[in-house]
């Protein structure tokens, strides 16, 4: 096609990417809202590399061009973001969105992002100058802006193999089933005879990036069951303290008490 | 090589000279004369635009012409002669499902989708099949018991 690239393998994607002005394009959910014609878009839903879901041993490797239906489909994907991705829209967007789609709109109202971001999921990013592995965190810099230079792919998205199972997730404020998240939570728990070993907490839709505060979870890492209880309060409050949700429709100070009422749900789900 | 789009279109190979950046709702109503394809919102959110690509149900409001290479897009015009149209066009008739009659092309080819993947659906199974098809006159109930009567009358079908 002329003024459009629809490559196979992901090398010939890459040579693409660095010798020409290219838009990827995932599934167009995003892009063709907007539906702009002057531009040149570069097609990544061929390329066997991005399609791919394998366990390696150390990551569940999530091809990027993986769309939500097949992510729903795959045998090898946690529960916890099975249950986000099943919350995205309907059908026929979960046929056509993709995985590297929703990261790379930047949004914080990204669903599958909340749950890269409490599974502390890494981002393989390739260009024709070699590869990079970047912690999702990192690679949300504000609001809109990404860590990702103009001959890069978002090629594979990688989640940890472990430590998603005990899982607390809430999306509020889906009206219908195509409401874009107004509010989401996702908090996992890591407990090893009684200890807490790890604990993780994530706000979607609230701020210019989804939230984490590592800082404060580690009030609650190496803690029992019982002490934690008593960490509860300060706990509750450094988020009251952190959480500083940016102006939007609905008014910040609301979005923060659902924040802090989603924090506390999760907290009495696991009996701290 | 051409540097046409090729793919198929309700079975036939068709070439596609413009622009790959053409949105493939508009493409199918004005160059192809394809007007079962109805045009809601042109966001995503009503379904009225649905087609099957590669079989599986497709917004094509929020597709760009040239994600279409080498796909297989089926419209209401070409799924209409089908075996499973005939039974799911029946079933709908047969709870009168069908109104102002504007969502219904989508409404057909989201069952369709449904079916294939789930022969028999549960009432929960098909709301959330076609929850993103949105219909203003029917309040869905006589869709979903067309769903079902689809299911079972074509039983062996899908
Ligand atoms: C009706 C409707 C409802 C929606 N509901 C939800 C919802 O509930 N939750 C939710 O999270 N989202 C929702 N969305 C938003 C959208 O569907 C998702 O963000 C989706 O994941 C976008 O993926 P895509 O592949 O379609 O993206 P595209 O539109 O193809 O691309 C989006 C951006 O990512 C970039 N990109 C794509 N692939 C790559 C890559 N490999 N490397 C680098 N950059 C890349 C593109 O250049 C573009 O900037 C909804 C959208 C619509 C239209
Ligand atoms: S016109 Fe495409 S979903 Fe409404
Ligand atoms: S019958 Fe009128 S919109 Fe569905």
């Amino acid at each position: 096609m002329v003024n459009g690239y629809m490559p196979l393998s992901l090398k010939e994607a890459l040579e693409l990417r660095a010798a020409h002005e290219l838009v990827p394009y995932g599934g167009g959910t995003d892009l063709m809202i907007e539906g702009e014609k002057d531009v040149c878009y570069l097609f990544v839903n061929k390329i066997a590399e991005m399609k791919k879901i394998v366990d390696d041993g150390q990551y569940l490797r999530i091809g990027a061009s993986c769309t939500f239906t097949e992510v729903l489909d795959s045998p090898l994907v946690p529960q916890l973001m099975k249950e986000a991705v099943s919350r995205i829209a309907a059908p026929a967007i979960r046929n056509a969105g993709t995985m590297a789609g929703n990261i790379g709109n930047g949004s914080a109202k990204a669903d599958s992002v909340l749950i890269e971001y409490v599974a502390g999921a890494k981002l393989r990013l390739v260009s024709v100058r070699g590869e990079r592995v970047v912690p999702i965190e990192a690679f949300y810099k504000g609001r809109k802006e990404l860590d990702l230079a103009k001959d890069e792919l978002i090629v594979e998205i990688l989640l940890p193999r472990t430590g998603l199972e005990n899982y607390f997730y809430q999306k509020v404020g889906a009206r219908n089933a195509l409401a874009i998240s107004r509010l989401s939570f996702a908090g996992v728990l890591h407990l090893e005879d009684g200890v807490i070993r790890d604990i993780a907490v994530a706000f979607g839709a609230v701020a210019n990036t989804v939230l984490r505060f590592r800082d404060i979870e580690h009030m609650l890492i190496g803690k029992t069951i019982a002490e934690a209880k008593k960490e509860r309060a300060a706990f509750i409050a450094a988020y009251d303290a952190a959480i500083n949700p940016t102006r939007g429709r609905v008014s910040a100070e609301y979005r923060k008490a659902v924040c802090l009422n989603l924090l506390r749900a999760f907290l009495d789900d696991k009996g701290i | 090589m051409s540097d046409a789009i090729r793919f198929t279109l309700n079975g036939e190979e068709t070439l596609y000279n413009g622009n790959p950046a053409d949105r493939l709702l508009d493409v199918l109503r004005e160059t192809y004369k394809l007007t079962g394809v109805k045009c809601g919102c042109k966001e995503g959110e009503c379904g009225a635009c649905s087609v099957l690509m590669d079989g599986e149900l497709i917004n094509s409001c929020m597709v760009a012409l040239g994600r279409c290479e080498g796909s297989n897009i089926v419209t209401i015009e070409g799924f209409s002669k089908t075996e499973h149209f005939q039974v799911i066009d029946k079933a709908y008739a047969a709870v009168s499902a069908v109104q102002c009659g504007y969502c219904i092309p989508g409404m057909v080819l989201a069952t369709e989708a449904l079916l294939v993947k789930t022969p028999h659906p549960t009432e929960e199974e098909i709301r959330t099949g076609l929850s993103g098809n949105l219909c203003r006159c029917t309040g869905y109930n006589a869709i979903v018991k067309a769903v079902q009567i689809a299911a079972k009358e074509g039983d062996g079908l899908w």
